[in-house]
């Protein structure tokens, strides 16, 4: 495929690139005073949780060393608990612990961490290292996701997770994330996480990518991606839409992880979500978005936008394809 | 969408400021667009030497007139312990260099360093010489010779036809090998040519003929002794001319005017001059300035010219970086290169200035693989993160030492241009390239190094091209087209070419089931 082949195909798809989301989306739709309430993850949790969306339950917040003190009992959880840096960004600084094990704690993949080196790890937090600017930063520790094993043959070790980009309050685009031996339990995609994008009328997987290629089979299962109907879908949509009237952010992705007991939860918020799930979906954000731009979400409730998002999903992805939009 | 409106007007408006002041130097005032290479720029050193007895100390010395028509910049000075001033005299329009000192003591130097553009029989006149335009009365000691003088300048009128040859007759008289007698009684007792030249300048001004003795240089040859000589100029029947009592030079370089020497010192003794030229085919020469309009509001006000040299020097430097930064713009909105830090590749650049490509890379590379290692040796440590990056930095500068002490042992000038390299920036790039390799993969951290260091390496070139600095020196209006395109920039919307790529499977044709 010539380049010049390739970027009329990217314009009759509406692909979108990082400047225009940046121009477009970010800075029209997010005003700056907003982003502090996704940022923040603590934040975050409190806002979803006033709204009763649900979320993982936080153990504990750690400002300063002298919260220190607090880390072992916070980390002493028969389930587990996940450490994260309240301002880190793109899942950098993540830690998941599976349990307290002889001599330490066990990790995602199965490895031992001592209790010394997860102190380590949270004075990094504090100090800033995982923070936007390396400004000095909080740790939260929550309750560890045991997630449902609906996608147990699709995924290698890690949480795999639902992100639902949301324009205005509509849903218009989701994938499933799958962790990957490579992205060592992470379902970021830029870390080697495959993205499988969704049927948004029906929550069913359709063709999988990992690093910006399509692959149809789990690179380390080998189990088909498609075809793999994701429960609770209602449910989550309504999550994603409903961050949105919390939040007031125009443009946003919202990370929804299934708890085999709580059900769908909601991980976190992000107000520059990725591009990727451009390739997940083998099909550009300017379609899905054009529609919602033009139109005035405000008066509609959470299940008209939801609606809204659907019909639009339908008609950009059922019809023949129109020419450059 | 009136944000987009409003950027592209104020960026419009920006670039045409811009565009128009740059296009009003370079077509309203012939403002050289790129530095001149066809004219010869001499370096000029005017060496002072003298003994001192404890007495007070003052030494004049001439110093190249600056004048509308030509610059005189890049002046260096070395005084010593001696106070400095700079003087313009009120009649000639000299510059004179003052140096004073109470008590000093044994042998003293002074020196005096300046770059300057030879100048040919037809480089015009300064406009100021027509401005002496006033009749002068000749200063006669009796009647006779009064009388005398008149008679002989009224035998020359007569035989002149106009007063082009009018003046040609006075000065074949005045420099004939057999001088009359009523000439020769006017002659002004000064050394060498200069009475005579002196008397012709009375005789012309007399005559209502604009003239002046200038002394300067000729520029023939690199010399380390130069003599100064003096010559004519003065303007007839509008045209600009000059007559040289000895020799027939090509170019040359007029540096004061008037009889005075050119040195001239109080409480000393052994005065000993030197004067050494050098011709220099520099390709920066910024002193082309024809600065035959300097009264427009934007040559003043867009110029640099005002500031001492060191100033202007750093100023060279600081009007180069928003290119490189332009550069960097354009990479990353357009190309989509990543790199380690928003504007650290400039800054890396920046550094090469003092290092130059090759060398610098090396170096760059040396220390990041040397602070890498010593990164993830004190991961095992368990380190907090200030102390860390504060260990870091000391071993970056300890390598930098080292690698400066070696490379003098062994004979190269690498490591003794290391200066100013950035070591901060150095431990930040070492830190965030260290996070990257470890939170997302060897290969990503190379490579994300990598491209800063191409961003560095065409910011480098860029901004250390002399075309450029020359342009962004005497233009820094250009500044404000730069940020007109960066403002557009800014709103660009499109795809990035590393995109088109990385999109390639959402630009296929679906097929949906």
């Amino acid at each position: 495929m010539s380049i010049l082949d390739r970027i009329i195909g990217l314009r009759r798809n509406g692909v979108m690139g990082l400047n225009e989301r940046n121009v477009r989306l970010v800075a029209e739709l997010n005003p700056r005073r907003l982003m502090r309430l996704v940022n923040d993850k603590s934040v975050t949790k409190q806002l979803a949780q006033e709204a009763n969306i649900p979320c993982p339950e936080l153990i504990g917040l750690i400002r300063g060393s002298f919260g220190m003190r607090n880390l072992k009992d916070m980390l002493d959880r028969e389930h587990g608990v996940a450490i994260k840096p309240a301002n880190g960004s793109q899942g950098n600084g993540i830690l998941v612990i599976m349990g307290p094990m002889k001599g330490g704690y066990r990790l995602a993949n199965g490895r031992r961490i001592l209790f010394e080196d997860l102190r380590f790890h949270v004075m990094n937090i504090l100090s800033g290292m995982y923070s936007l600017g390396g400004l000095p930063d909080a740790a939260l520790i929550e309750e560890r996701v045991r997630f449902a094993g609906v996608f147990d043959q699709v995924s290698f070790k890690g949480v795999p997770d639902i992100r639902i980009i949301v324009v205005k309050g509509v849903p218009i685009l989701a994938m499933l994330r799958l962790p990957t031996a490579d992205s060592d339990g992470k379902a970021n995609l830029h870390k080697g996480g495959v993205g499988v994008g969704l049927d948004l009328t029906t929550g069913v997987t359709r063709d999988g990518m990992q690093y910006d290629a399509i692959i149809d089979t789990h690179p380390d299962t080998a189990n088909s991606l498609s075809g793999i109907q994701v429960p609770h879908w209602d449910e989550m949509l309504m999550m994603a839409t409903r961050a949105y009237e919390v939040t007031g952010l125009g443009y946003l992705g919202a990370d929804i992880v299934i708890d085999a007991e709580k059900g769908p939860l909601l991980l976190e918020l992000n107000a520059r979500p990725g591009l990727a799930i451009q390739i997940a979906n083998r099909h550009g954000l300017r379609p899905h978005i054009e529609p919602v731009l033009n139109t005035d979400t405000s008066q509609m409730d959470a299940a008209e936008r939801i609606a809204f998002g659907q019909e639009i999903y339908r008609s950009v992805h059922t019809e023949p394809q129109p020419e450059a939009a | 969408m009136s944000g987009q409106l409003h950027t592209r007007l104020l960026s419009l408006v920006l670039v045409l400021i811009g565009l128009g002041i740059f296009a009003h130097k370079a077509i309203n005032h012939n403002y050289p667009l790129v530095p001149d290479q066809t004219r010869t720029v001499w370096n000029l050193e005017v060496y002072i030497e003298f003994a001192a007895d404890n007495r007070p100390v003052r030494v004049e010395a001439f110093l190249p007139a600056r004048s509308e028509i030509r610059d005189v910049r890049e002046e260096q000075f070395y005084s010593g312990p001696f106070g400095l001033r700079i003087i313009r005299t009120a009649e000639n329009r000299n510059r004179k260099a003052i140096w004073t000192y109470r008590y000093p003591e044994g042998p003293k130097v002074l020196r005096y360093r300046t770059s300057l553009i030879e100048e040919n029989r037809q480089t015009p006149l300064p406009a100021e010489l027509y401005e002496q335009t006033e009749r002068i009365d000749l200063p006669f000691e009796s009647n006779l010779e009064r009388q005398a003088f008149i008679v002989w300048l009224s035998n020359l009128r007569r035989q002149s036809a106009d007063e082009e040859s009018l003046v040609e007759l006075t000065l074949q008289e005045i420099f004939s090998a057999n001088l009359s007698d009523e000439v020769a009684a006017l002659i002004p007792p000064l050394p060498g040519y200069l009475g005579r030249l002196e008397l012709a300048r009375q005789v012309l001004q007399s005559q209502g003929v604009p003239a002046r003795v200038a002394n300067g240089v000729y520029l023939d040859d690199a010399r380390r002794r130069a003599d100064t000589t003096s010559w004519l100029e003065y303007h007839v029947a509008d045209r600009d001319r000059r007559y040289f009592p000895s020799g027939n030079p090509t170019r040359f370089f007029p540096i004061w005017y008037g009889t005075e020497e050119l040195v001239e010192a109080d409480g000393t003794s052994e005065l000993s001059t030197q004067i050494s030229l050098q011709p220099l085919r520099l390709a920066a020469s910024s002193m082309v300035l024809d600065a035959a309009d300097n009264n427009d509001v934007f040559l003043r006000l867009f110029t640099f010219d005002g500031l001492p040299l060191t100033t202007q020097l750093v100023y060279r430097v600081l009007l180069t970086i928003p290119v490189g930064i332009l550069l960097l713009v354009f990479l990353r909105q357009f190309v989509g290169l990543q790199t380690l830090g928003t504007f650290m590749p400039v800054l890396i650049g920046i550094a090469f200035r003092e290092t130059a490509l090759l060398t610098g890379l090396i170096l760059f590379i040396v220390l990041i693989t040397l602070g890498l290692a010593m990164r993830f040796y004190l991961e095992r440590l368990k380190l907090l993160l200030v102390p860390r990056l504060a260990v870091v930095l000391t071993f970056i500068v300890l390598c930098m030492a080292g690698i400066t002490i070696f490379m003098a042992d062994s004979g190269q000038r690498i490591g003794l241009s290391i200066s100013l390299f950035p070591m901060v920036i150095l431990t930040m790039t070492i830190e965030r390239m260290s996070i990257v390799w470890e939170e997302y993969s060897p290969s990503e951290a190379i490579k994300q190094g990598l491209g800063s260091l191409a961003v560095a390496s065409v910011a480098y070139l860029a901004m250390s091209n002399p075309n450029v600095e020359y342009l962004m020196f005497n233009f820094p209006e250009l500044l404000l087209v730069i940020m007109g395109l960066c403002l557009m920039m800014g709103r660009y919307m499109g795809m990035r070419l590393s995109e088109i790529s990385r999109f390639r499977h959402a630009a296929e044709k679906n097929v949906d089931p």
